[in-house]
C-alpha cells in the first residue's frame, strides 16, 4: 500500500479529494451481527435496569455513586469522539484545510460517540424524567459544571453537531433521484448560508462541556488525588480530548483505509499527526508545569498505585505523541497508527483517573464494575460501531481519491445492476457516465 | 572587643524591631484575612443548626432511633436482621453515631454524622436544576424530588459524604438529613435532639449555638480539641457545630480550611461564565474567523467540481 509508494516529483500519490460511500461490501457480516446481538442485550439489560434500580445491576456504591457508565462511556468517549470539535477547530479556525478530508470522519464519529453517551447517560441517571428542566433555563443552576455539561452537551448533540451532519445524507438525497434536486439544493443553499452560525456553535459548545468535564472532579476537592486535582484541570481535559480525538479521526480513517483496501493520502495524515503531536507535546509540558508550581510533583515519586497509575498514562501520551513525530520522519503508516492508539489509550486514562482510579472517597472505597454494568456499556459502544459501519457504507463519508468516485459508479453499473433498490447510483451525476434514463 | 552591656541591649533591640513588625505585620494580615473569610459568607436570618458535643454523647443511639421515627424511614437492620445497627449514612439512615477507637489506647469519642447544612454547600453548587437548595430563612439545605435528575453528583461533590442515593427501585430518591424540616413547621425539635438524654446534641439558632459552644470552650480550657468549634468557620462555616476532645480528622470531618470548596474550586468557572459575556464574546469571533474561512473554501470546491466534473462536497 502506500508505505511502497516511491516518492517522485511527477508521480501521482493517492490524494483524497472526495467522500466515497464503501462499497462492494456488504453490511451485515459477522462482525456485525455481533455487534447487533450486543447491543440487543444491552437494551434488554436496560429495560431491567430500569425496573429494579441502579443498585442490582451495577458495582456501584454510596462511595462511588459514578460507574464506568459515567465515567467512561461519557467523560471518556466522548472526549475520544470530539473530532468534530477538534478536527473543525484546526481546519477552519486555525486555516489547517488540508484537514478537510477528514471532517465527514470527524462529525460522524464525535455524532456516534455524544449520540450513545447521551443515551447511557439516560440510563444512568436515577430519575431522567425531570430532565424536562433542561427546558426551563432560569431553573438551571448556571454555575454548576453538571449543569453545563447535561445542557451544554444534549443542546450540541442534538442541533450543531446534527444539522452539520446533514450535508452527506442530503448528497444522497442529491444522487439519488433527479426529480429531488431542486429541492435538496434550496435546503443546502440555506444550510450554506448558516453554516458559519452553526460551526461556531459547534466548537464553542463542546470547549465548554468538555472543559466542565473536568470541572466536574473539581467539586470534589480534597478526594481527588493532587497529582490529577488542579485548577486547570479543565483546560487539561480539553486538551486531552483535542489530542485524542484527533487520534480517533485520523486512526479509524487509517483502519478503514486498511480494512477496505483504499489509498491513504499521506499529506492530509502528515498535517493530523503533526498537529497531534504538537498538542502532546504541549498538553504534557502544561501538565508538568502545573505539577511542578502546585508541588504535587513529588507525589509522583511515592511507591502507590497512583504513582503508578500516573507515569503509565504520562508514559503512553508522551510515547505516542514521539512515536506520531517519528512518522513524519519514517513515512510509515505503521508507526503513525501505533501513535495514535497508544496516544488516545493514555488520553482515555487520564480522563478516567480522576473519576475513578485516581478519586478516594473514603478508606475501604471499592469500586468495580459489574458484568451487567459492563455489558451494557459494551453495547452502547456496540451501537456507535454498527452505526457507524453501517454509515460509511450509505453515505459518502470516508475519504478517497476521485477516481474512486467513478470506480464506484463503474462498480454499480456493470457488476451489480440488479440494485435498483437504493437507486443510489442508477440516477444521479457520475461525471463522464451518467445514465440519461429518468423515471 | 568586649561586649558592654549597653552593647547588648541596644543590638538586641536593633534585631528585635524589624522581626517584632515583621512578626505584627504577619498575624494582623492573617487575623485580617480570617475575619474576611467569616464574614464572606452571609449566614441566613434565622439560621438554625446542631451543636454536637462528642464528649457528652454515651452513644446510646436514641438519636437513630427518633430519626428514623420522625422521617418515618424503616430501621436498617440489615447487620443480622435483629438490631438496627447501619454501617454508615444509606438511604434509610439520615443520622448515624460512630464510635472512633484507636488501637494505641488514646482516648475514644463517638461521633454523630448527619448533613452538615453547609452556609456554601457543595451539593447545591453542583446540583444541575436545583433540586438540592438551601433555604433562604432557616439555611437548612433541602431536596426536592421534582427537579432531580438522579446524577448523584451530589455524592460525589459533598466533602462530608453525606446525600445518599436509594440503589433499589425504578424511583430512587436521594436522601440527607433536612433537619426535621417537617417537624419545625409544627413547632417541634427535630428528632435527634429532642431525644438526647445527655443534651450532646442540641438544637438552636446558628448564633445561640455558637455562643454556647464557645462558652464551653471558655469553662474548660484545654478539654476540647484546639479549643475550636468545628464548623464556625470550616469549609466556609456549618450550621452543624461540633466540639470534640479528639481530632476532627479521627472523626471523619475534614481539614478543609476556612474557603468552602464551591468557592474555591468552581472560582474560575464563575469567572468565565460571569453573565455569559466571555463565550458570546467567542462566539462573535469565532463566527466571524469560519465565515472568512468557508468563503474561501467554497471557491476552490466549485472551482474543483468544474475540474473534475463531480459534484461539490460540502
Amino acid at each position: 500500500m502506500s508505505t511502497t509508494v516511491i516518492k517522485l516529483p511527477g508521480t501521482t500519490r493517492p490524494r483524497w479529494e472526495r467522500a466515497v460511500p464503501v462499497y462492494g461490501v456488504s453490511v451485515v457480516n459477522p462482525f456485525f451481527i455481533g455487534l447487533i446481538v450486543m447491543a440487543l442485550l444491552a437494551l434488554v439489560l436496560t429495560t431491567y435496569r430500569e425496573i429494579v434500580g441502579l443498585g442490582p445491576v451495577s458495582g456501584m456504591n454510596d462511595m462511588f455513586g459514578w460507574g464506568i457508565w459515567k465515567t467512561f462511556n461519557v467523560v471518556v468517549l466522548t472526549a475520544w469522539g470530539s473530532g468534530a470539535f477538534a478536527v473543525g477547530t484546526a481546519a477552519w479556525v486555525f486555516g489547517r484545510k488540508r484537514l478537510f478530508p477528514l471532517m465527514r470522519m470527524a462529525l460522524l464519529t464525535s455524532m456516534l460517540a455524544y449520540a450513545c453517551g447521551l443515551c447511557l447517560l439516560g440510563v444512568d441517571v436515577g430519575r431522567p424524567w425531570n430532565f424536562y428542566w433542561v427546558f426551563f433555563p432560569w431553573n438551571w443552576n448556571v454555575h454548576s459544571p453538571m449543569a453545563e455539561v447535561a445542557i451544554c452537551m444534549s443542546v450540541y448533540a442534538a442541533i450543531p453537531l446534527f444539522l452539520e451532519n446533514i450535508p452527506p445524507v442530503l448528497e444522497r438525497l442529491w444522487h439519488f433521484d433527479v426529480r429531488l434536486q431542486p429541492i435538496v439544493e434550496k435546503l443546502e443553499h440555506i444550510l450554506h448560508k448558516f453554516f458559519p452560525l452553526i460551526i461556531a456553535a459547534a466548537y464553542l459548545l463542546p470547549a465548554m462541556h468538555q472543559s466542565s468535564l473536568g470541572a466536574l472532579m473539581l467539586l470534589a476537592g480534597q478526594r481527588v488525588h493532587p497529582l490529577w486535582q488542579t485548577p486547570f484541570l479543565p483546560l487539561l481535559y480539553v486538551g486531552a480530548a483535542a489530542f485524542m480525538s484527533f487520534g480517533c479521526v485520523a486512526g479509524t480513517t487509517m483502519l478503514c483505509c486498511l480494512v477496505w483496501k483504499r489509498p491513504m493520502d499521506r499529506e492530509v495524515l502528515d498535517e493530523a499527526a503533526r498537529i497531534t503531536a504538537w498538542l502532546i507535546a504541549g498538553w504534557l509540558a502544561l501538565r508538568t508545569l502545573d505539577l511542578l508550581f502546585r508541588g504535587a510533583l513529588i507525589t509522583a515519586f511515592r511507591f502507590n498505585r497512583y504513582a503508578g497509575i500516573f507515569w503509565i498514562e504520562t508514559f503512553l501520551i508522551g510515547y505516542g505523541g514521539w512515536l506520531l513525530y517519528r512518522s513524519l520522519k519514517d513515512r510509515q503508516p505503521r508507526t503513525m497508527f501505533l501513535g495514535y492508539t497508544i496516544s488516545s489509550i493514555g488520553g482515555m486514562l487520564y480522563r478516567f483517573s480522576p473519576t475513578t482510579l485516581a478519586y478516594m472517597p473514603g478508606p475501604k472505597a471499592m469500586y468495580f464494575p459489574s458484568t451487567i454494568e459492563l455489558l451494557i456499556a459494551i453495547g452502547f459502544v456496540s451501537i456507535g460501531i454498527a452505526a457507524f459501519l453501517l454509515m460509511v457504507k450509505l453515505f459518502a463519508i470516508l475519504p478517497a481519491p476521485a477516481q474512486e468516485w467513478r470506480d464506484m459508479a463503474h462498480y454499480f453499473k456493470f457488476r451489480k445492476p440488479y440494485i435498483s433498490w437504493t437507486r443510489y447510483f442508477n440516477f444521479g451525476f457520475f461525471g463522464d457516465i451518467e445514465p440519461k434514463e429518468s423515471d | 572587643m568586649a561586649i558592654t552591656r549597653r552593647d547588648l541591649i541596644t543590638n538586641i533591640a536593633k534585631a528585635g524591631v524589624p522581626v517584632a513588625a515583621v512578626m505584627s505585620m504577619s498575624t494582623m494580615a492573617s487575623a485580617g484575612s480570617e475575619s474576611t473569610q467569616a464574614e464572606s459568607l452571609p449566614v441566613p436570618n434565622a439560621a438554625v443548626g446542631l451543636l454536637y458535643d462528642a464528649s457528652l454523647c454515651i452513644g446510646c443511639k436514641a438519636c437513630e432511633a427518633a430519626c428514623n421515627e420522625a422521617n418515618n424511614t424503616p430501621e436498617d437492620i440489615s447487620g443480622d436482621r435483629l438490631h438496627e445497627a447501619p454501617v454508615d449514612l444509606n438511604v434509610f439512615t439520615r443520622n448515624i453515631i460512630k464510635l472512633y477507637k484507636p488501637t494505641d489506647g488514646s482516648p475514644s469519642s463517638f461521633v454523630k454524622r448527619q448533613c452538615m447544612q453547609c452556609l456554601d454547600p457543595a451539593c447545591a453548587a453542583g446540583c444541575p436544576f436545583q433540586a438540592l437548595y438551601k433555604e433562604s430563612v432557616t439555611g437548612i439545605v433541602r431536596w426536592d424530588g421534582g427537579k432531580c435528575i438522579g446524577c448523584r453528583y451530589c455524592t460525589i461533590s459533598c466533602p462530608f459524604s453525606v446525600p445518599r442515593f436509594q440503589w433499589q427501585g425504578f424511583n430512587p430518591v436521594v436522601t440527607k438529613c433536612e433537619l426535621c424540616s417537617h417537624r419545625l413547621a409544627k413547632g417541634l425539635k427535630p428528632g435527634c435532639t429532642s431525644v438526647c438524654p445527655t443534651g450532646a446534641v442540641t438544637f438552636g439558632p446558628r448564633t445561640v449555638l455558637l455562643l454556647e459552644a464557645k462558652r464551653r470552650i471558655k469553662n474548660s480550657p484545654g478539654r476540647y480539641y484546639q479549643d475550636r468549634v468545628y464548623g464556625e468557620k470550616d469549609n466556609g462555616g456549618t450550621q452543624a457545630l461540633y466540639l470534640s476532645r479528639v481530632p476532627f480528622a479521627m472523626l471523619g470531618l475534614p481539614e478543609i480550611g476556612p474557603e468552602s470548596v464551591p468557592s474555591s474550586s468552581l472560582r474560575w468557572q464563575e469567572r468565565v461564565y460571569k453573565y455569559f459575556a466571555l463565550p458570546a464574546l467567542l462566539y462573535v469571533g469565532l463566527v466571524a474567523v469560519i465565515r472568512k474561512n468557508l468563503k474561501g473554501h467554497e471557491a476552490e470546491a466549485l472551482e474543483q467540481e468544474k475540474e473534475t466534473g463531480l459534484r461539490a462536497q460540502q
